[in-house]
């Protein structure tokens, strides 16, 4: 168990005015302002570096940049600590400078450049022990000198591994986290996932659920089922459940099978502050825990499991002017300070507002992986991607080739691609299997000696590992055989469990395509006003999001009403206005508003609650009733917007209902502020999801909403408060849809 | 939401008796938002208990108050915390004189919490097959599995695919319509249809009498007959008389329903699959009726020995009052329109007929007529079908009218039973959002079962269990 420095006690230099740096270009200078200004110039341009005013103009900048870094010494990146927005050294980045001291010193004296060629020409023990002396901008800085091969090549080198049950990262080994995703945490759906993922060869890494619900009493439930599968197979592997830090430690005290302790982790103090609810001293109480009582103790020598990926600070605004890759950098420097079992990255799982396309996805990819590799991390990849950027199925195929070329040791296991919870898309157990044919690779040792005891995989006449007769089928882990129909009708999206070789059939991969064919359709679908139009006859509005490609990149001009409405919208003084618009799927509206605008009219003036004509907002977010709200005066909007579309067709055409109050009483904003603790609070938010023909149909819906308005309306409260106003006093008389807002 | 519940299933028979008690969590599920029963786990299992009868041969209902009192004990049973289960007199245990003595004790033991009912063969047949082979279906959706649940008394026959029953019947078949003397076949008994059977057979003979072997086989060829007829969906044998006397409920299989996959459950199943898994036959007539030779017959029958190894039953014995356990309550929707929930549970609710939205406004007021004549008001199935809000808007005004016209009195109970999940829209457009002070309960996402009766427990959380009995079902075969 490593001994953890206390924060006070690692030297951190002062921070210094920020210098400035000059690279020639040809006929003329360019000139840096800052250290994070030159970082973020010279990187690859990235959709949120370009968004935050980080990246470079243009290649020759880039270049420049490139050329300036490549100049300073690794004493002078030492001596210029990055600051927060008010000048400061936060923990994470003090955490950054707990290096070996020695190491450095031996190469502080380098440039950047000298340092890179010493490490393309060095052998692996070297790369490995120099990445020690090294903090997260260090590496981020290499990173962004290096090109593509150098990117592999320096990373390959590098053999990190971790050791629980499983022995992860040897040389010639790629091994996978199984994520069995449930959008309700079904017992029986991530029970086949498991078993479907272990059938494949997949989850030597981990048996690892993000949970739907984040309680300790849920969060032990599915640790237990997940303890269940791996004692039930035999398979040597361990579990972890993917909640909250304390909600983990919680479970553990209760004497749950915390295995592996989670959590995300971000590159900046004010985003693990106010976004991830972590500190430093709560990473090392956590990992003192563990290292006391946790059940691995004695078997495990890492314990610790984070995730992290590009982009998180920029999404949230939290960046401190510092660039994607180096903030990712500085992760690395705060998950190192642990020894960790796992380092996930993630990158690509944001949207197109921090990696547009494939390329910057690759890119980022193999930055991070190489990064990570060098700081002493034992990486695992799960290069992904969201419908709603440009990244394709392909190019994140292109990613996990590159990166299993590059040793990264574990990827996902998604079933067929298709994350059930969380509408994103990652690795499959079919990839793992297909990288270890391609790459030469085979499971941790001690999975693969079960797996050939199961017959998953076994020996071919010469003694290569091939797959085995059950390879594929999970049906070998159902007894009675009865039970697997009882899974596979929890399961959503089990096209199939047909294979081809290692991929899955024709006919099962089609299937997957198709539905997220219709999904990126819904996504860049206009709306079609006129015949909206004919459903009632919408006043419309714009934001200032004026392309479905600004709309998608930017979320926050979605949020804000464009200037030209804002002008002709006036306080209308009616207590509920209606707002629709295609959020992130177009087809959305277009599939319910018919059967829902109606209903809801008819309800509410039924119930005698005036509204106003109802709105239309192309490009909107859902912040957008905001302003609008404000700008007529009402109490509350219902804002009905298109859901971002996941891995079923169907659901790709679903739509959401915000009930967007705002707290002009001042009574009611006094009881929001106490119970949310935030004193300046303007709004309150209920939900009612999952409107759609194969969810809560339109209609159905409307007559929910209706319900909820009225009551909202009466109590003068909406979300988690209503909530508690009902459990406190009975809910409103006439209610019955409980829970409709946890759907 | 995540609750726990118990569910109970009672299954007397004419030759055994047998009680489950299983715990259960209501949880959300799949991404439709459907509320489930989950992680049913078995509490307590009764052992098997021969139906006591007394001097007379009619039940004997002061050891069944007993044996009940035992087992809720045992499984300890809080009424109040019953979400469904059921109880039912099964085969010829419902013919007893006094079967409706005991329903009521059970009625009286558990209250609203689930349905209690004899004679009620379709219904035995459905649940014996979703508790036999209700899983096996579900992992083999594109396979016609037919279902033979033999028992002392009948044989219930279901036909389903992917885990729904299409169709059900039932035949006086049964191991214990001719009763022996264990070890030998000297008779001791012998109901309506064995008397009958053995005059067309030709042989006179009585209690105190021994059957001989061939006289024995005889009475099997008759039986096995009559189930390959039924299997194979031939109408011809059933014509005669002393078949039609064995036939409670007609099954007609459906022709060309192709690759047909045969499982067996009950008593006689029991034993079937027993004697496949290595285990020996118990010794002759053991249990002093026929169930040994007719499972003895069946097996060795080739007829039906492949479909013996095709598909092998893990729980066949119990199946029904597995079936009853689980099968019996249906999970509402939870967008339901409930005004006042403390206006359940409502039981033995008669199903008074269909409408929809081709429903003339005659029609919808005929119906609403017969509800409001009938004193525990009444439920109406309503099928939306496909359509949208416009058709919900308009039946729901078609059924406000009628309410209207009729007088309809605000405090009789008007259930709407719908297939689709619009019960809240359709209750409120039914109400004229509130306008119109009557007490509709408009349950949704239940299947529409073609029952005499529904019962309707009291609320948890959002959703409300309903059980269907009086079951007259004859589905369409895709």
């Amino acid at each position: 168990v490593r001994e953890l420095p206390p924060l006070a006690a690692i030297a951190v230099p002062e921070p210094k005015p920020d210098p400035l740096y000059t690279a020639p270009c040809f006929d003329r200078e360019i000139t840096f302002r800052g250290l994070k200004r030159l970082l973020g110039a010279a990187d690859y341009s990235k959709a949120g570096d370009r968004h935050a005013g980080l990246a470079a103009a243009g290649e020759t900048e880039r270049e420049a940049a490139r050329a300036a870094l490549s100049g300073l010494t690794l004493q002078h990146l030492y001596d210029h600590p990055l600051t927060d927005d008010e000048g400061k050294v936060d923990s994470v980045m003090r955490v950054n400078y707990d290096i070996d001291r020695a190491t450095f010193a031996s190469v502080a004296g380098l440039t950047l450049g000298e340092l890179k060629d010493h490490l393309l020409r060095a052998p692996g023990e070297e790369v490995a022990r120099l990445g020690r002396g090294l903090t997260g901008v260090m590496a981020a800085a290499l990173a962004k000198l290096c090109d593509v091969h150098e990117l592999i090549l320096v990373a390959r080198k590098v053999t990190r591994t971790s050791r629980a049950r499983t022995l992860l990262g040897a040389p010639g080994t790629l091994s996978s986290r199984l994520q069995p995703n449930s959008p309700t945490d079904d017992p029986r759906c991530i029970t086949l996932l498991c078993y479907w993922g272990l059938s494949l060869g997949a989850g030597d890494a981990l048996l690892g659920l993000n949970p739907a619900v984040d309680t300790v009493e849920n969060v032990s439930a599915m640790l237990r089922l997940l303890d269940r599968v791996r004692r039930h197979t035999g398979a040597p592997t361990q579990v972890c459940v993917l909640a909250h830090v304390k909600t983990q430690l919680a479970c553990l005290e209760r004497g749950a099978p915390v295995e592996v302790l989670f959590q995300s982790l971000a590159g900046t103090e004010k985003t693990n502050l106010s976004e991830f609810d972590i500190t430093v001293d709560l990473l090392d109480h956590g990992y003192r825990t563990m290292a006391a009582k946790g059940p691995l103790r004695g078997v495990a020598e890492q314990f610790m499991y984070f995730e992290t990926g590009q982009g998180s600070e920029v999404s949230y605004g939290k960046h401190n002017g510092i660039d994607m890759t180096t903030t990712e950098a500085l992760c690395y420097g705060l998950a190192r300070r642990y020894d960790p079992f796992m380092v996930n990255n993630v990158t690509g799982f944001i949207g197109p507002e921090t990696h547009l396309d494939s390329f910057e996805m690759i890119l980022a990819n193999l930055q991070d992986h190489f990064m990570g590799k060098l700081l002493g991390l034992p990486m695992g990849m799960a290069p992904c991607y969201t419908l709603h950027s440009n990244i394709t199925l392909e190019g994140q195929q292109i990613a996990t080739q590159l990166l299993a070329a590059a040793g990264a040791n574990y990827y996902m296991d998604v079933a067929l691609n298709t994350d059930r919870m969380l509408a994103y898309f990652d690795t499959s157990g079919h990839d793992d299997q297909t990288l270890r044919e391609v790459q030469g690779r085979l499971p941790a040792p001690e999975f693969l000696e079960w797996g050939l005891g199961r017959g998953i995989f076994a020996r071919d006449g010469r003694g290569a590992v091939v797959r085995g007769p059950h390879w594929g089928d999970p049906r070998q882990f159902c007894e009675p055989e009865a039970e697997f129909g009882e899974l596979l009708a929890a399961t959503p999206a089990a096209y199939g469990f047909e294979s081809a070789g290692p991929r899955p059939s024709n006919a099962v991969s089609r299937q997957v395509r198709m539905n997220q064919g219709v999904g990126r359709e819904a996504i860049h679908a206009e709306l079609r006003v006129e015949e909206l139009q004919r459903v009632a006859p919408f006043r419309l509005v714009e934001t200032e999001a004026h392309s479905k490609e600004a709309h998608l990149a930017s979320p926050d001009r979605g949020a804000r009403l464009a200037a030209q409405s804002l002008a002709w919208l006036a306080p209308e003084h009616r207590p509920v206005q209606i707002l629709i618009s295609d959020g992130l799927s177009a087809e959305a509206v277009h599939h319910n508003v018919k059967d829902l605008l109606p209903v809801l009219l008819d309800g509410l003036a039924g119930r005698g609650i005036e509204t106003g004509q109802p709105l239309l907002a192309r490009y909107g977010r859902v912040k957008l009733a905001e302003p609008l709200a404000e700008r007529l005066d009402a109490d509350l909007v219902v804002h009905l917007i298109g859901e971002r579309p996941g891995g079923d067709a169907l659901a790709s055409r679903s739509l959401s209902a915000y009930l967007v109050y705002r707290l002009t009483d001042v009574e009611a904003q006094r009881a929001a502020a106490r119970f949310s603790g935030h004193a300046g609070i303007r709004f309150e938010y209920t939900v009612i999801s999952n409107i759609y023909a194969g969810g809560l149909p339109p209609a159905e819906a409307a007559g929910v909403i209706v319900e909820r308005v009225a009551d909202i309306l009466a109590a003068k409260a909406a979300g988690n408060r209503l909530e508690a106003v009902d459990r406190r006093n009975g809910p409103a008389r006439g209610r019955r849809e409980v829970e409709a807002a946890g759907r | 939401m995540s609750e726990t519940v118990q569910l109970v299933g009672l299954d007397f028979g004419i030759t055994t008796s047998s009680a489950v008690v299983a715990s259960a969590r209501l949880h959300r599920a799949a991404p439709t938002g459907r509320v489930e029963l989950r992680e049913v786990r078995e509490r307590y299992r009764s052992p098997l208990v021969l139906t006591p009868l007394d001097a007379d041969d009619h039940l004997d209902l002061p050891r069944l108050e007993a044996h009940l009192d035992a087992w809720l004990a045992a499984g300890d049973v809080r009424p109040a915390e019953v979400f469904g289960g059921g109880a039912l007199l099964t085969g010829l245990t419902a013919k007893q004189a006094n079967a409706a003595a005991l329903v009521s004790l059970v009625r009286r033991r558990l209250g609203g919490a689930l349905i209690a009912t004899a004679d009620d063969p379709c219904l035995e047949s459905w649940l014996a097959f979703l508790g036999s082979c209700g899983g096996l279906s579900r992992a083999h959706p594109h396979q016609l599995i037919l279902n033979l649940d033999i028992g002392g008394g009948t044989t219930n026959l279901a036909l389903g695919k992917a885990g729904e029953v299409l169709r059900t019947g039932c035949l006086f078949v049964g191991a214990r319509h001719i009763q022996v003397g264990p070890g030998g076949y000297r008779l001791v008994k012998l109901s309506r249809q064995a008397r009958a059977l053995l005059d067309h057979l030709g042989v006179r003979k009585g209690p105190g009498d021994w059957l001989t072997v061939a006289e024995v086989e005889a009475v099997l060829a008759f039986y096995l007959g009559l189930l390959q007829a039924a299997a194979a969906g031939e109408p011809g044998p059933f014509e005669a008389a002393v078949a039609r006397l064995h036939e409670q409920v007609p099954f007609r299989l459906p022709a060309g329903v192709g690759d047909l996959a045969v499982t067996f459950s009950g008593g006689v199943g029991e034993l079937i699959y027993a004697h496949l898994q290595g285990q020996p036959w118990p010794p002759t007539t053991h249990f002093g009726d026929l169930g040994i030779d007719l499972a003895r017959r069946l097996v060795g029958s080739p007829a039906w020995s492949g479909h013996l190894r095709r598909f092998q039953l893990a729980s066949a014995g119990r199946a029904t009052v597995y079936g009853l356990l689980r099968h019996s309550t249906e999970v509402s929707g939870s967008t339901l329109f409930l005004p006042r929930p403390e206006v359940l549970p409502l039981v033995d609710v008669p199903i008074l007929g269909s409408l929809g939205p081709a429903s003339s406004a005659e029609q919808v007021r005929n119906l609403v007529g017969l509800v409001r004549c009938s004193a525990r008001g009444g439920c109406l199935r309503v099928a939306v079908g496909g359509q949208g809000a416009e058709a919900v808007r308009g039946l729901g005004a078609t059924i406000a009218r009628a309410l209207r016209e009729t007088s309809f009195p605000a405090d009789r109970p008007l259930v709407l039973l719908v297939q689709e999940n619009l019960g809240k829209v359709l209750g409120h457009y039914v109400t004229q959002w509130g306008a119109l002070p009557v007490e509709v309960v408009v349950i949704d996402e239940v299947t529409l079962r073609d029952a005499q009766y529904a019962h309707l427990g009291a609320p948890r959380g959002p959703v409300v269990p309903v059980s269907f009995y009086g079951l007259n079902e004859q589905g369409d075969v895709p």
